[in-house]
């Protein structure tokens, strides 16, 4: 009864989707929340399903639903099919970084060793970041099919937002690249598996901490979340948004936060040692027990990184689109560059 | 009126014509132009918040203490706070007989400056008291709730302290409220009214 | 004459010798505090409350009773005078009772004026106040509070040098005297509401006005009463922004203005009074024509282009001595002067009746009534009424109705069935045109082929000539009624039909064209008749040297 290669990857990728979907899900309810425990009240505790109100928990179905019962409004002077084919395409394209993420190291079951990564792809990395880049494309869309002159400019400075952080970006991570030596979530993961000194492990954030910082601002900024999401604060100046309505507009808050999902799990897994449980080794647990712990490591620490952002989101006040671009190019930029110069140097003079 | 000018900054000869006050902005120092020491205090103290409110929700749900966790009432649940000297609905006082006391002087309809106060006055069967009101009425909706109108009335016939806020109706003229409803021997009945969809 | 020169307050005045001070500091601008002096009925100096200073005399002296000397100097403003002044308030109000919510008077109430003005003291009186009658029925339209009366004697003057009726007189001694009427006595003289405007308190009041409306809320208009030939000068108080304090009516009351040459400070109460019309539900508010027994709603536009044609092609038809034109007393003199071009110029009616007729005739006194209750009376005589133009007679009229030769009338506010009784029924189911124009409907109206609703004289202005050729301009206090229009406006309009021409467009414009046609009215001008009225040219007395 061995489960074949495509079915289990099939189960994976649903597992991974499933558990991207269900956090986006949740993470409508900890946004609420978060803010509101920040502001000293309460936040939102009032649907409830047969009188059971589960501290809120039910509002984000209130939200989905509400979003399919409006109206599905297409501007006239739009594009229909771009119109409507714009958030779907950007929430493909992060969904399907979800199922590159390393969510666990292998695990033995009667006799398989079968992979926990939902998709074990060797330029894994590089397939996380096209997938990123390609997101552009679904903001652009949206500016332009909208009709209307004002979402056409804030779909460009949305797609220039980010192709700026981009840059960074992958500036930012040749650092750790070079000290894990692999494109592989999955190996970069295993490579800080070991420990400093026997007490400190070898996690990126404390060998990269610079390129933790700068990982963790260009990765926010190239996902539009707070402090830099501009496209969404229409209240300052018109985004790309502002011609969707209903489920449409829905996806592309899902998406929002398909992105910081899939943020967190990058960060994890090259910043904060993926699965790995500084310590859990020594315990000698059996194999499946193992591996599932790591999952569930990996889990709580992308709950981490999400709590981080969402704490940003409201600590932070929103960037200003000037000094959003002066940020990405001429703050980060270098700093990255200088981060990878001093990473390849000290690689060096370590010897490789 | 004017406030010597910083030796640092220079006095446009404009101004010599045009005193004015100089404002100096402030220069950012370089802990704050690296903002990542700044985005730390902020996360610190949001933290902090965070952290403390958590434990005071959790004391509270696990029934340490009685004390709720956020100055959050909710609200049809919970009334409405309002302070005793607050401004609420009107209500007309009433003599030791039940008679109004309002002898119709017209003084709270002029000084009101919604001009939402309609009064006709009318003979008092009593002949030491003179006058009386045939017809009292406040259109809420017109009311700013500024209380001139009890400041006005030299009878103390009208006071704003029922503590009572909620007036919302169902149409305009249901916000009118008459003599008898401001003297409380009527009740106002908020569902009389209910448009049928 | 002599004059004599002295100062108030530091002010130079010059003024008649032994004229009174308070007089002459009232001309001069200054104010002095007073009640019981009133130029018409005398100063007995008992209210003790125009006290002035005056240089050289040890004590104060009451400006009412202190002639005018040359070289006095005189100060009301300065410490001591202003001292008694307000001690003088502080007694008057000592046993006053605490009634401003409930009094008609307040906001023009001497002592609510004179103790912000000259009082602001805090008062020391700690006794109970001496009880009087409240609330007392003193005659039809009187009402007297004793308690609220300062005993300023005003009314008891008035009813004894004016009416000459003495109903009222004051009772008891010191804190108790008392304001009452004799015994058996009721304040029914006709100009009974006087006495309610001299009281300078609240102690006297209209009992028509009795808790209606506030006085701050009523607007204010100079016009003219057209009650009788008089013509006394009053104002029009009118509440158009709180209907329902005067339950909707527009006019709350008419009050006298002060007319030296016409109606001194008073006002009969049967003008006083008579203004219920102008708001009743009787009155006429749209235009209607009969047709086929059906009565039937109309435009201006469209009367103005049926009425004058149907007119005019029965006067070809029939012959326009057969129409009847019975005007009305009460028509200013732009309206007749318009009624004269169309029914007289152009369409060449053969009976008009304006002055005359026993429904505009009534009683007369010695004061101010006068038996015709026409107001334009030398106006209508001044534009050829009753001269040049023959005026006809009812009696008139109905004959040549029932025998047939008049086959039109044409009333304009008055009712023929007043005058012809029962009569009236069977005259006027002859005629083959009839029609009526007025402020209320009257049993005429309700049988005349056309109905015109005109303004009553409070909604336009318009100049009135009294039985003296005292001619006053009336100011228009509100807007027309409805559909209601200006009678010289419908007539003119009429004329302009009939392819006459009437270039005028306002009251103003039609008099300025009277003072340049009409020898009586030359001379004048509509901005120089003032508050009070200029004479016209018959009837001005020629100038003496020296006339005050």
């Amino acid at each position: 009864m061995a489960l074949t290669e495509p079915f289990w990857t099939f189960l994976k990728i649903a597992a991974a989707v499933g558990f991207g979907l269900n956090v986006a899900g949740l993470l409508g309810w900890v946004e609420r929340k978060q803010s509101a425990v920040i502001q000293d009240r309460i936040g939102a505790n009032r649907a409830e399903i047969f009188g059971f109100r589960v501290l809120g928990l039910f509002h984000p179905l209130a939200d989905a639903i509400k979003m399919m019962t409006k109206e599905d409004f297409v501007p006239p002077e739009g594009m229909r099919l771009w119109h409507g084919m714009a958030p779907g395409l950007s929430l493909l394209f992060s969904m399907l970084c979800l199922a590159a993420l390393p969510y666990g190291d292998k695990i033995v079951l009667g006799g398989h060793a079968l992979s926990l990564q939902p998709l074990p792809l060797s330029a894994g990395l590089v397939f996380v970041l096209a997938m990123l880049s390609v997101g552009v494309h679904g903001v652009v869309m949206a500016g332009w099919s909208s009709g209307s002159a004002y979402s056409l400019i804030g779909g460009l400075r949305g797609a220039a937002q980010m192709i700026s952080y981009e840059v960074a970006l992958l500036t930012t991570l040749a650092g750790p690249l070079f000290l894990y030596g692999t494109l592989d979530l999955a190996e970069a993961v295993r490579w800080q598996a070991h420990s400093i000194g026997g007490i400190v492990p070898a996690w990126g954030i404390f060998l990269q901490p610079l390129a933790f910082i700068l990982f963790m601002t260009a990765g926010a900024a190239e996902t539009k979340r707070a402090p830099f999401d501009l496209p969404e604060g229409e209240a300052e100046i018109v985004g790309y948004f502002i011609e969707y309505s209903g489920m449409r507009f829905g996806m592309f808050l899902m998406n929002d936060f398909i992105e910081s999902i899939v943020l967190a799990g990058l960060t994890t897994a090259l910043f904060l040692g993926g699965w790995h449980v500084p310590g859990l080794a020594h315990l000698h647990l059996s194999q499946p027990v193992f591996a599932l712990i790591g999952v569930g490591a990996f889990v709580v620490k992308v709950m981490a990184v999400l709590w981080l952002l969402m704490q940003i989101r409201w600590t932070l006040p929103r960037f200003r689109f000037d000094q959003l671009l002066d940020l990405g190019w001429k703050n980060l930029l270098p700093l990255a560059i200088l981060n990878t110069l001093v990473t390849a140097w000290a690689v060096f003079l370590a010897g490789g | 009126m004017t406030d010597p000018a910083p030796e640092t900054q220079e006095r446009p000869a404009s101004l010599a014509r045009h005193p004015a006050r100089i404002v100096t902005r402030p220069v950012m120092r370089f802990q704050e132009r690296i903002y990542l020491i700044e985005v730390w205090h902020g996360l610190v103290i949001t933290s902090r918040h965070f952290f403390v409110n958590l434990w005071r929700h959790t004391r509270r749900a696990i029934g340490l203490v009685a004390r709720a966790g956020a100055v959050t009432i909710q609200y049809p649940d919970d009334p409405a706070v309002v302070a005793k000297r607050g401004r609420t609905r009107h209500r007309l006082m009433k003599r030791e007989d039940g008679t109004p006391r309002c002898v119709a002087c017209m003084m709270c309809e002029t000084v009101c400056p919604a001009k939402c106060i309609k009064i006709v006055a009318e003979e008092s069967p009593d002949v030491m008291i003179e006058k009386r009101a045939k017809i009292f009425d406040i259109d809420m909706g017109l009311c700013v709730f500024c209380g001139y109108c009890v400041e006005a009335c030299p009878e103390d016939a009208i006071r704003m302290d029922t503590g009572q806020v909620e007036m919302s109706s169902f149409n305009r003229q249901d916000m009118v409220w008459n003599m008898q409803e401001l003297l409380g021997n009527k009740k106002k009945d908020p569902a009389a009214n209910v448009p049928r969809l | 004459m002599k004059t004599v020169k002295f100062t108030i307050n530091g002010k130079p005045v010059e003024a008649k010798e032994n004229s009174l001070v308070i007089d002459a500091a009232r001309e001069a601008g200054i104010e002095v505090p007073h009640y019981c002096y009133h130029p018409a009925l005398g100063n007995p100096g008992v209210c003790r409350l125009c006290m002035v200073e005056v240089e050289g005399m040890p004590k104060l002296q009451v400006s009412c009773r202190l002639p005018a000397k040359e070289g006095m100097v005189v100060r009301s403003n300065s410490g001591p005078a202003r001292t008694a002044q307000a001690a003088s308030l502080e007694f008057h109000l000592a046993n006053h009772p605490l009634d401003c919510p409930v009094c008609d008077q307040a906001g023009e109430c001497y002592l609510q004026d004179y103790y912000m003005r000259f009082g602001g003291y805090t008062s020391t009186m700690r006794e109970d106040k001496v009880h009087k009658h409240k609330r007392l029925d003193i005659g039809p339209n009187v009402m007297l509070d004793s308690e609220r009366c300062i005993l300023c004697t005003r009314c008891v003057r008035f009813l004894d040098k004016v009416t000459k009726t003495s109903e009222l007189g004051i009772f008891n001694r010191g804190s108790r005297s008392e304001l009452l009427p004799y015994p058996g006595m009721s304040v029914d003289n006709p100009y009974s509401g006087n006495i309610t405007d001299i009281c300078p308190v609240g102690a006297l009041t209209d009992k028509n006005f009795r808790f209606k409306v506030r006085v701050w809320y009523l607007d204010r208009t100079p016009s003219i009463c057209t009650g009788c030939a008089r013509g006394c000068s009053v104002e029009v108080h009118t509440n158009t922004k709180r209907p329902w304090h005067t339950d909707g009516k527009r006019v709350a009351r008419l009050l006298p203005r002060h007319n030296p040459e016409v109606n001194d400070y008073w006002i009969c109460d049967e003008g006083r009074y008579g203004f219920d019309y102008i708001d009743a539900p009787t009155r006429l508010k749209a235009i209607s024509v009969m047709e086929n027994d059906k009565l039937r709603g109309l435009t201006w536009d469209e009367t103005v282009a049926a009425l004058p044609a149907e007119l005019s092609a029965l006067c070809a038809e029939k012959g326009s001595s057969g129409l009847a034109v019975v005007l009305s007393g009460t028509l200013s003199n732009e309206d007749l002067f318009a009624a004269r071009l169309l029914f007289v110029d152009t369409l060449k009616a053969g009976h008009l009746l304006v002055k005359t007729g026993p429904d505009q005739e009534g009683e007369e006194d010695a004061l101010l009534r006068r038996k015709e209750k026409v107001p334009n009376l030398r106006g209508a005589q001044a534009l050829g009424f009753g001269g040049r133009i023959q005026e006809s007679s009812w009696g008139n009229i109905l004959d040549g109705i029932t025998s047939g030769k008049i086959w039109g009338l044409y009333v304009v506010d008055r009712d023929p069935s007043a005058v012809w009784g029962e009569k009236a029924n069977g005259a006027l189911s002859r005629l083959r045109f009839s029609a009526y124009q007025g402020v209320n409907v009257t049993h005429f109206a309700d049988s005349a082929r056309w109905v015109l609703p005109s303004c009553a004289y409070v909604e336009e202005s318009g100049t009135f000539a009294n039985f003296q050729g005292h001619v006053q301009k009336a100011k228009a206090a509100l807007q027309p009624l409805g559909d209601a229009r200006p009678d010289w406006m419908i007539w003119g309009a009429f004329v302009r039909a009939l392819g006459g021409s009437f270039p005028f467009d306002s009251a103003r414009g039609i008099f300025t064209h009277l003072t340049e046609t009409e020898s009586e009215f030359k001379g004048l001008r509509w901005d120089g008749l003032g508050k009070d009225g200029v004479k016209l040219a018959g009837s001005r007395e020629p100038q003496t040297a020296g006339a005050a």
